[in-house]
Parts: C-alpha cells; sequence; structure tokens
C-alpha cells in the first residue's frame, strides 16, 4: 500500500501548481482551470485522509466541494463571458477597475 | 359660636383633605404648563385667567389645610389633625398637622425618599402667604405686563415658581424640599433674565443662577452628612438613646425603612436621642465607631453639616458671602422682586433653619455662626442702602438686611419671632416693591429717586400704603414690623449659646445699629420720591396713578401689615406677660426643640415678652432717631444747601457706600479672575490645544497621512492581491507550524 505520505506531497504539488497559476497566468480562463486544480488537490487531501481514518467524513466533505466547484464554475464562467461581452477582452491586466 | 369654636371647626376634616394636598402644588403647575405651552394662542385674557386661578385655587385650598390643622372633632371635641409619628411609638403623635405619604419616590440599597407632603402650623403660615401674596402679585401683574408682549411666558415662570416655592413648604424630608429648592431657583433665574435680550439682564440672571448652585452644593452635601450620622446613629445607639428621643429601636429602623433617612421626623427623633442622657450610650461627644465619618463625633458632625446648610440657605436667603447676586436680581420685573426676592423664595433659608431647628439648636457655634453672618450681613446692606439711588436697588439691600435680622432670630433661638418677621416682612416689602413698581409704571419707568419726588399728590394710594410699609419696615409703633424685629432683637437679647455669651450681647447691639439704620434708609427713600417739590429732571410732568388691579393688593398688603402686629400679643390682648398668639401657635411645630434645649445645657431659651418700658421704648426711640435724622438731612439741611458742595465726611464716605463697598469688586478680583484665568487656561491649554488639535485633529491628520501612503499599493490588480493574500497565508502557516513544532 502507498503511504499517505505521497498522496499528501502530489495534493500540495497540485495545490501550488494552482496557486502558481492563479498568480502569474494572464488569462482568465486559465486562472479558473488553475483554481479547478486547487480544489481537486484538497478533494485529494481529503479523500486521502478519510482513507487513512477509515471513515466516510473526508468522502462527505470531498463530495461537498465537488458540488460547490460545480455552482462556481457555472458562475464563474458567466461571469468570465459578462466580462468579455462588455470589455471585448479576458486578460487580467485589463480589468484594473479595483482601483481607489 | 366664638371665634375659638369656628376656627377649631375646619369645613374639610383633615382626614379627607390630606390625600388631596398634592393639588396645592398640581394646580400652579398645570398653569404653568397651560399659559407656557398654548399660552401664545391663547391671547391676554384667557393667560391671565388661568394664571391667577390656578394660584386662587391653590390659595383656597391652603387655607382649607391650615384651617384643617387645627381642626377638632365635633363629637367628641378632641384634637383631629393629628397623625401617628411613624419614628416614634403607638402613642407618639404629630399634633396639629396633617400629612399624606404618596409612596416611594425612589430607593437605592436602604437609602429611600417618599413623596410625602406634610403640613403643619409652620408650613401652613408659608401656604398662605406664599398662595396669597403669589395672588395679589399676580393680580397685580395682569395690569404691570399690559405693554409686554411676551405675558404667557412670565405668566407661566410665574406660576412655575409658585408649584416649586409650595413644593419647598409641602415636603416632609430634605430630598423633596430640594427639589422645590431648585425649582424656585430655576424659575427665579428665568424671572430675572425674563427681558432676555438685554445683555445685563441676561448677565443679573446668570449671576444669581451661578451664586445659588454654589449654596446648593453645599446644601447637598450637608443632606449627606445627616445620612450618615443616621445610619451611625442606628448602629451605636442603646435603648436609653431611644427612650430619650421617645421612641424604641424597632419603632425607629422600622420606620427609617418606610420613610427613608432624611424625613425631618426622623432628624427631629435622632436629634433628641443625641441629647446627654444618664444611661443612653450616643450622644454629642460620641465618636462614630464606623463608615466615612470613623473618629468623628456627632456633634462635630452635626455642626459641619448645619454650617453647610447655612452656606445653601446664604446661597438661597441671599447672606454673606453669597447675597451679591439679590441686588442684580432686580433687573427682573417689579412683580417678580416683589413675590420672588421679597416675599417668598428668599426666605426659604429661614424656613429651612425654623424647619431643622431641632437639630441646629445641638450646635451653638454653628448657631453663633449664624447669628453673626446674620447681623454682619444686615449691617453691610442697611450701609449700601444709604446711598443707593435706584428705588428698587434700596429696597433690595433693605430685603438683604431683613433676611440678616431673621437670620439672627433663628440663629439666636427665637424661631417664632423669625417666621413671624418673615411673615410681616412678606407683606411690608411685597407692598414696598409693588408700590415702587406702581411707582415706574407711573413715572416712565423712572427708577432714580432723585428725578421723582412729590408724588404723594400725583399717586394718593400708592402714597398711602407706601407709606404704611415704610412705617412696618421702620418700626414705628402700632405696626407689624415693629413688634418682629422687636421680638428677635429681644430674643436675642435674652438667649444664650453655651460658651458663647458674648454672642448675644454683640449681635443685640449691632441689631439696634441696624434698625437705626433700617429707619434712615426708608426714610430717605420715601422722602425723595413722595414729598418735595417734584423733581426738575423728571421723566413725565405728571405721574398717573395706576389701575385698580395694581392699587388693590397694594391696600391688602398694606392692611396686613398692620394687621399682623395683632400675633405679637397675647391671646388675652392686654396681658403683657402671657405667651405671643404667633409663638402658641407655633409651639406644636417647635415641641421637640423645646425638649432638647430643656433636656440639655447647649442653649437657653428666654420665654419673657418684651415690656412697654424699656424694651419698647428703646426700639422706638432707636427707629425715631434714624428715621429723624433721614428727616432732617434730607428735608431740612440738603435742600438748604442746593448748589453748594457736600460737606468733606459724606464726601468722603457716599462713594463707599455708592459702590456698595466694592464687595463686587473684590470677588471679581478673589474669585472671577482667578476662576476665569483657570478657565481660559483649560480652554487654550487642555480643549484647544490638547483636545482640538492634537487628538481629534491629530487623528485624522495621521490616518489621511497613511491613507494616502498606501493608496499606491491598491493597484486593482485581482492578482497582486492574491499574491499578497498567498504569501500572508504562508507566513500565518509557517509561524503555526514553528509553534507546534516547538
Amino acid at each position: 500500500m502507498v503511504p499517505i505520505t505521497y498522496y499528501l506531497l502530489l495534493a500540495a504539488a497540485l495545490f501550488c501548481m494552482g496557486m502558481f497559476g492563479v498568480l502569474v497566468r494572464r488569462n482568465a480562463l486559465v486562472v479558473f482551470m488553475s483554481v479547478e486544480l486547487m480544489l481537486n488537490a484538497a478533494n485529494l487531501t481529503f479523500v486521502s485522509f478519510a482513507r487513512m481514518r477509515g471513515d466516510d467524513l473526508g468522502h462527505v466533505s470531498a463530495f461537498f466541494v465537488i458540488a460547490v466547484a460545480a455552482a462556481e464554475a457555472a458562475i464563474g464562467l458567466a461571469i468570465v463571458i459578462a466580462v468579455f461581452r462588455s470589455r471585448g477582452s479576458v486578460l487580467l491586466e485589463d480589468l484594473r477597475t479595483m482601483k481607489h | 359660636m366664638t371665634l375659638v369654636e369656628f376656627f377649631r371647626a375646619a369645613p374639610v376634616a383633615p382626614d379627607i383633605l390630606a390625600p388631596s394636598l398634592w393639588l396645592i402644588i398640581a394646580l400652579p403647575l398645570l398653569g404653568a404648563f397651560i399659559t407656557g405651552v398654548f399660552g401664545k394662542m391663547m391671547g391676554r385674557a384667557n393667560v391671565q385667567l388661568v394664571a391667577c386661578a390656578a394660584v386662587a385655587g391653590s390659595f383656597v385650598l391652603s387655607l382649607l389645610a391650615f384651617w384643617a390643622t387645627s381642626h377638632h372633632n365635633p363629637e367628641t371635641g378632641r384634637l383631629a389633625a393629628i397623625f401617628p409619628n411613624p419614628f416614634g411609638i403607638e402613642r407618639d403623635f404629630v399634633r396639629y398637622a396633617l400629612a399624606y405619604d404618596y409612596g416611594t419616590w425612589f430607593s437605592v440599597g436602604d437609602f429611600r425618599v417618599n413623596f410625602g407632603l406634610m403640613v403643619d402650623h409652620l408650613s401652613g403660615i408659608l401656604l398662605l402667604i406664599i398662595t396669597g401674596v403669589g395672588f395679589l402679585i399676580h393680580l397685580y401683574s395682569t395690569s404691570y405686563m399690559e405693554h409686554d408682549a411676551a405675558y404667557w411666558r412670565f405668566f407661566a415662570y410665574l406660576n412655575l415658581f409658585v408649584a416649586a416655592m409650595l413644593t419647598l413648604v409641602l415636603a416632609d424630608n430634605l430630598i423633596l424640599l430640594f427639589v422645590g429648592w431648585e425649582g424656585v431657583g430655576m424659575a427665579s433665574y428665568l424671572l430675572i433674565g425674563f427681558w432676555y435680550d438685554d445683555p445685563a439682564k441676561a448677565w443679573a440672571g446668570r449671576k444669581a443662577f451661578v451664586t445659588n448652585r454654589i449654596g446648593d452644593f453645599a446644601f447637598l452635601v450637608g443632606t449627606f452628612l445627616l445620612v450618615l450620622l443616621v445610619s451611625a446613629f442606628t448602629q451605636q445607639s442603646n435603648a436609653a438613646d431611644y427612650s430619650n428621643a421617645g421612641t424604641t429601636a424597632q419603632h425607629y429602623t422600622a420606620a427609617l425603612e418606610q420613610k427613608g433617612p432624611v424625613t425631618f421626623k426622623g432628624l427631629e427623633k435622632m436629634a433628641e436621642g443625641l441629647v446627654d442622657g444618664s444611661a443612653d450610650k450616643v450622644d454629642l461627644s460620641t465618636p462614630i465607631e464606623a463608615g466615612p465619618l470613623e473618629g468623628y463625633t456627632f456633634g462635630g458632625v452635626m455642626t459641619v453639616a448645619m454650617l453647610l446648610f447655612l452656606l445653601g440657605a446664604a446661597g438661597k436667603s441671599a447672606q454673606l458671602p453669597l447675597y451679591v447676586w439679590l441686588p442684580d436680581a432686580m433687573a427682573g420685573p417689579t412683580p417678580v422682586s416683589a413675590l420672588i426676592h421679597a416675599a417668598t423664595m428668599v426666605t426659604a433659608g429661614v424656613y429651612l433653619f425654623s424647619r431643622m431647628s431641632a437639630l441646629l439648636v445641638l450646635s451653638p457655634t454653628a448657631m453663633a455662626t449664624i447669628a453673626i453672618i446674620g447681623a454682619l450681613t444686615s449691617l453691610l446692606a442697611a450701609l449700601i442702602a444709604f446711598a443707593q439711588d435706584d428705588i428698587k436697588k434700596v429696597l433690595a439691600y433693605s430685603t438683604v438686611s431683613q433676611l440678616g435680622i431673621m437670620f439672627m432670630g433663628v440663629g439666636m433661638g427665637i424661631f417664632w419671632a423669625a417666621v413671624f418677621h418673615l411673615m410681616t416682612h412678606a407683606f411690608f416689602k411685597a407692598c414696598l416693591f409693588l408700590g415702587a413698581g406702581s411707582v415706574m409704571h407711573g413715572n416712565g419707568d423712572e427708577t432714580d429717586i432723585k428725578k421723582l419726588g412729590g408724588l404723594r399728590k400725583e399717586m394718593p394710594w400708592t402714597w398711602a400704603t407706601f407709606l404704611v410699609a415704610t412705617l412696618a419696615i421702620t418700626g414705628i409703633i402700632p405696626l407689624s414690623g415693629f413688634f418682629s424685629k422687636d421680638a428677635i432683637l429681644h430674643g436675642v437679647h435674652h438667649n444664650h449659646l453655651q460658651g458663647l455669651e458674648w454672642v448675644s450681647s454683640l449681635v443685640y447691639y449691632l441689631g439696634l445699629l441696624i434698625a437705626a439704620s433700617t429707619a434712615f434708609y426708608m426714610t430717605r427713600v420715601y422722602l425723595l420720591t413722595f414729598e418735595g417739590p417734584r423733581s426738575k429732571e423728571a421723566r413725565v410732568a405728571h405721574a398717573h396713578e395706576s389701575a385698580w388691579q395694581m392699587t388693590l393688593p397694594l391696600v391688602v398688603l398694606a392692611v396686613l401689615s398692620v394687621v399682623a402686629a395683632r400675633y405679637a400679643f397675647g391671646i388675652d390682648f392686654f396681658n403683657m406677660t402671657a405667651q405671643p398668639v404667633l409663638d402658641n401657635f407655633l409651639s406644636p411645630v417647635f415641641s421637640a426643640t423645646k425638649r432638647i434645649t430643656e433636656a440639655s445645657t447647649l442653649v437657653a431659651l428666654d420665654t419673657s415678652r418684651p415690656q412697654v418700658v424699656p424694651d419698647y421704648l428703646k426700639a422706638w426711640a432707636v427707629a425715631l432717631t434714624g428715621g429723624g435724622a433721614a428727616a432732617f438731612l434730607y428735608l431740612r439741611y440738603f435742600p438748604s444747601r442746593v448748589g453748594q458742595p457736600d460737606p468733606a465726611f459724606i464726601r468722603a464716605v457716599r462713594p463707599l457706600a455708592l459702590n456698595k463697598f466694592y464687595v463686587d469688586e473684590l470677588y471679581e478680583l478673589i474669585v472671577i479672575r482667578p476662576v476665569k484665568f483657570m478657565s481660559f487656561l483649560l480652554f487654550r491649554v487642555v480643549d484647544a490645544l490638547v483636545i482640538d488639535t492634537v487628538a481629534v485633529r491629530g487623528t485624522a491628520w495621521v490616518t489621511a497621512r497613511v491613507g494616502s501612503a498606501l493608496r499606491y499599493v491598491q493597484s486593482g490588480d485581482a492578482q497582486a492581491y492574491a499574491a499578497v493574500m498567498a504569501i500572508a497565508l504562508l507566513g500565518g502557516m509557517a509561524y503555526a507550524l514553528i509553534q507546534v513544532m516547538q
């Protein structure tokens, strides 16, 4: 059996990749995908701990995150489309309206 | 039916009347509300009707209450106006009084104040003076204020004053009395500054208010000392102390729980308990064992409390060192001067000490201080009155002087005479003030007596009443002022305070000097105003007599100041050794005081009557000397020297008296300037610099600086924000990890 450490390291690596993507990519859609990557890294962590503890709590949490992620994807993509329609671009550097 | 039977059969029995006592206060209060809120739309006649009717109704109720205090049960013929003293044992009754307790006003811990009202012979007299003279002055004001646009405000304030003053005299405890005490102060402030668009008058109102506040503060501290004294007494006393006071520990503490520690009846019982007995544990020299006053003796604390009440009374009754507000209070309308600043409010101090006479006689030191303060105030005010040319100012200083005489009486323990002088003074001084108002009304508001003169023919009613009142205050023999003043001086001369025997002689001889001075300045005012030729500088060529609303009160007051003299004689008129009527009438009020003075050696009260030879002759000679000197100077001496400069000694003395012995200037130098300087410091340094500049504007400045520096961080780039969040999270996690590892 593969020890839990490996699963956790993989999840950490995925999370870091996702976070890196969120912080540096210019395209909103790619940033969005990176967020999904982070969520799934978290899911992996939940499931690994569930396996280690041998109960269903982690599985429940993972399903919960998946449901939230689906809803988030629907709203997030709708926002990206709306932004594109109004501004003709989905590049994050063009969307600097959160200034003072 | 004899006269005595008539007065013993009250139309309303005391037990029926007692629950309605609150109406006496409520009627003028309602009048104040109606005239104050709706007065502007009601019109002049309606406002006058409401205001006068409220006080008249109150007068009728007061009359019924006063009558009821002497009521006898028609079937048994026994006294009906009695109620069980809650602080005494079952058979201990307060006689010739009716009272009603409307329940708890507030209670904190074991401290409790009830809304209790009481009418006995002392407060009954005051009730009649306040509502009776008050009604006459309301009537007078309807004519006096006929040209004033703010008539409704005037009547609202006047009614408010009457309500507050009635609260003061009806209260059965110190705290409720203090409510009235403050209420009359406020009404006085409002009425002195009635014409507030004149800055000098607004200032006079403020001066009165601030001066009174100083006294009120002392009053409150005195009250607190008495509360502490009561609790110390209940802790330390034994059965003998209570039996000295005619009560038991159970009854006394039960009544304290029910009525609170500040009722006058409870304080009287404590005072009786403090008298030295053989088997008792607590008397005046006993140190207090516990509490904030630990180590001080009962007698010492009592003296301090009485001296604090003296300061409080000095503020309200215009005595040294707080008398300076009263002469300036003449800025208000003249009826106000007559009602508040002569007849009623300023006598509150005399009433307070008469009400608490049982406590006062425990402290000869405090009594001597009161008497000396009264004598000095009286003399100083009389000397200032010599040189004042404003008719109202002369009367104001005369009021201060007469109040000083009442304080002499209270201080030397001749309480009934002080109350008697209070009563006669209310009549003749109100008459004098209203007469002065009538003179002003008929002469284009001229107040300078040097520019009046010769009004005898032109204002006959005003002249006649003013003359009667002048003779009364001067002390000419058949008038009331003579007897009241003489009763005080006689009592002052014959009463003795233990260890302070010299005080009675000192105060007595000062009193004779004051009597001569009074005669001098009153004669001067009368002569310059009414006799001689009309002044060439007169404002109007011919004065006109005032309307009946103004002359009727004058006549009533003049008659009262004559007939009040009856109270100085015995019930049997020709028996010159019998107890005076008023002394007899007030004896139930001062019964505890009498028991204390008989049981202790602190104060020796004399009960002899002044005799025709030598007392009356001496007093008459003194009054005639003063009046004669004034008559000589102002009828012969000065008119014959018109155009010549005054003699040197007059030129030397006159400016001193004219400028009121520079007391106002002295206060300016030692009180007002330092306070103003301190206020200036506080304003400039603490308020303007520390609070405004550093604290308030400094905070805003720092926030603005920090904000304008930090705004460059806010680029609008969502990824930059996310990066900051990520780094912060990382840092937080690193910190948490380090903590866990350790």
